[in-house]
């Protein structure tokens, strides 16, 4: 807290800063993934959670937030103040996260299938059975706004509208990502022949390569901004989220790699799932599409490039300062972001 | 401005070279093509390196590592197909309660 003056002088920030960088090995990690809520079903690894609200959803269709394979879900619930799903359920929403869980050493067998096609049919079947509606909106973010893309090409029965965050969907771009795994000399079988999933630290370190001055980058923006208590929270809980990842289901890496990364299968409409096409032309649903200026792992136009391809009539796309993680739990997004998501799935739900 | 702010903006501007520079060489194909083949030696070792010790357990007529994953996923599948059953019953008794032509199907 800053005491009773909103901004401290520069002699208070220093003797702040020293206290709170002293004291910040035994300091208490902030909470993480607090909004009080349910399992309401789960299928080996992954649940379906359903956040608690006081009173009855004021919208008729809920909302299934859809996280990226390799993160942890709570990154759109990270903090109190800072969780997107706790704005939706204020919002008067009835929202549902997956939680994909951490996959065990059997689950190399897992395929890109399985997730993109039949569980993601098991939550929206699920979500929107639960919250007593036809349909579910989707919020997918980074890899899990792809996999819901790629499930919406081949079913979207009971999609209401689709909201997608920093989601790529075409990856011949000019990202670090898309020339490290196009190298003719990266080869996803190996890998996945020898570790079964791929190691999150091997998935870890590559993305700490994508920048690899972060490291010294956070550390001068730490010691820049200890003296304030709420953003060392949020530093925190970033932290605590970022270095919590889980492993990539080996033979679902292995089609992710080859079919979308290499060959670039969506976007040239070429990709199958559960043996039948997925093309974006089949996407008819509503469809936002929100970027971030500086979002170093999904280029901005490589998840844009989606509206040039859906049929759908009612599509926008919002392009936001930011990068990949900040611009979805900052305080900006509160007043952004968050407000921009929860006015579309109100308006498409009447 | 303090000094501290001063040397912050001389950081930053450092750090966003440094960190372009160094992703124009990440992704050059003169380092990508070593660093690729060298990962997969690393990982061809690795996976001889564990088929030997597999097939030494196999030979004395015990589960290896990999029998027991694909029994183990084998089994989630069975589970899998349960509910994909249940789900199948669930939409034959909702499309007797409403046959409307409107309700969401696979």
């Amino acid at each position: 807290m800053t005491g009773s003056r909103p901004y401290p002088s520069d002699r208070e920030k220093w003797a702040r800063r020293l206290a709170n960088l002293s004291g910040l090995a035994g300091r208490a990690r902030p909470p993480v993934g607090q909004t009080p809520h349910d399992c309401v079903f789960e299928e080996n690894k992954w649940r379906l959670l359903r956040y608690r609200s006081a009173v009855a959803p004021r919208w008729r269709r809920p909302v299934l937030l859809v996280p990226s394979l390799i993160n942890r879900h709570y990154v759109m619930d990270l903090l109190p103040g800072k969780s997107l799903a706790a704005y939706l359920v204020a919002e008067g929403h009835d929202v549902f996260v997956v939680d994909w869980g951490t996959p065990g050493d059997e689950d190399r067998f897992l395929g890109f299938d399985d997730v993109a096609g039949r569980y993601l049919d098991r939550a929206l079947r699920r979500t929107a059975r639960i919250a007593g509606a036809d349909r579910a909106h989707v919020l997918g973010y980074c890899l899990g706004g792809t996999l819901a893309v790629v499930h919406a090409a081949v079913q979207q029965g009971r999609i209401a509208s689709l909201a997608l965050l920093a989601a790529p969907v075409r990856f011949e771009d000019d990202g670090p990502l898309s020339a490290w795994t196009r190298s003719a000399t990266f080869r996803p079988d190996a890998v996945v022949r020898a570790f079964g999933n791929v190691p999150w630290q091997l998935l870890q370190g590559a993305f700490h390569m994508i920048r690899p001055t972060l490291g010294l980058s956070k550390s001068v923006a730490l010691l820049d901004r200890a003296w304030n208590d709420e953003f060392l929270d949020g530093f925190l809980a970033l932290e605590t989220w970022g270095h919590d990842n889980v492993s990539f289901p080996g033979a679902c890496f292995e089609k992710y790699i080859v079919e979308l990364y290499k060959r670039d299968a969506l976007v040239k409409g070429e990709l199958r799932l559960l043996g039948r096409p997925a093309r974006l032309s089949a996407i008819t649903c509503p469809v936002y599409v929100v970027t971030f200026a500086h979002d170093g792992i999904v280029p901005h136009e490589s998840a844009r490039v989606l509206l040039d391809h859906v049929t759908s009539l009612d599509k926008h796309h919002l392009h936001l300062a930011g990068g990949h993680v900040g611009a979805v739990v900052s305080r900006a997004a509160s007043k952004g972001l968050w407000p921009a998501l929860a006015t579309f799935f109100r308006d498409r739900d009447r | 401005m303090t000094p501290w702010d001063l040397w912050k903006k001389s950081f930053d501007v450092w750090e966003d070279a440094t960190a372009r520079y160094v992703e124009k060489w990440t992704k050059s194909p003169v380092v990508l093509g070593p660093t690729g083949l060298a990962l997969d030696v690393a990982m061809r070792a690795k996976s001889a390196w564990d088929d030997a010790l597999a097939g030494l357990w196999g030979g004395l007529g015990l589960p290896t590592k990999r029998d027991q994953e694909r029994t183990l996923f084998l089994i989630q599948r069975l589970e899998s197909r349960l509910l994909d059953l249940e789900e199948r019953l669930e939409d034959t008794l909702d499309d007797a309660r409403d046959p409307s032509p409107h309700r969401p199907r696979d």
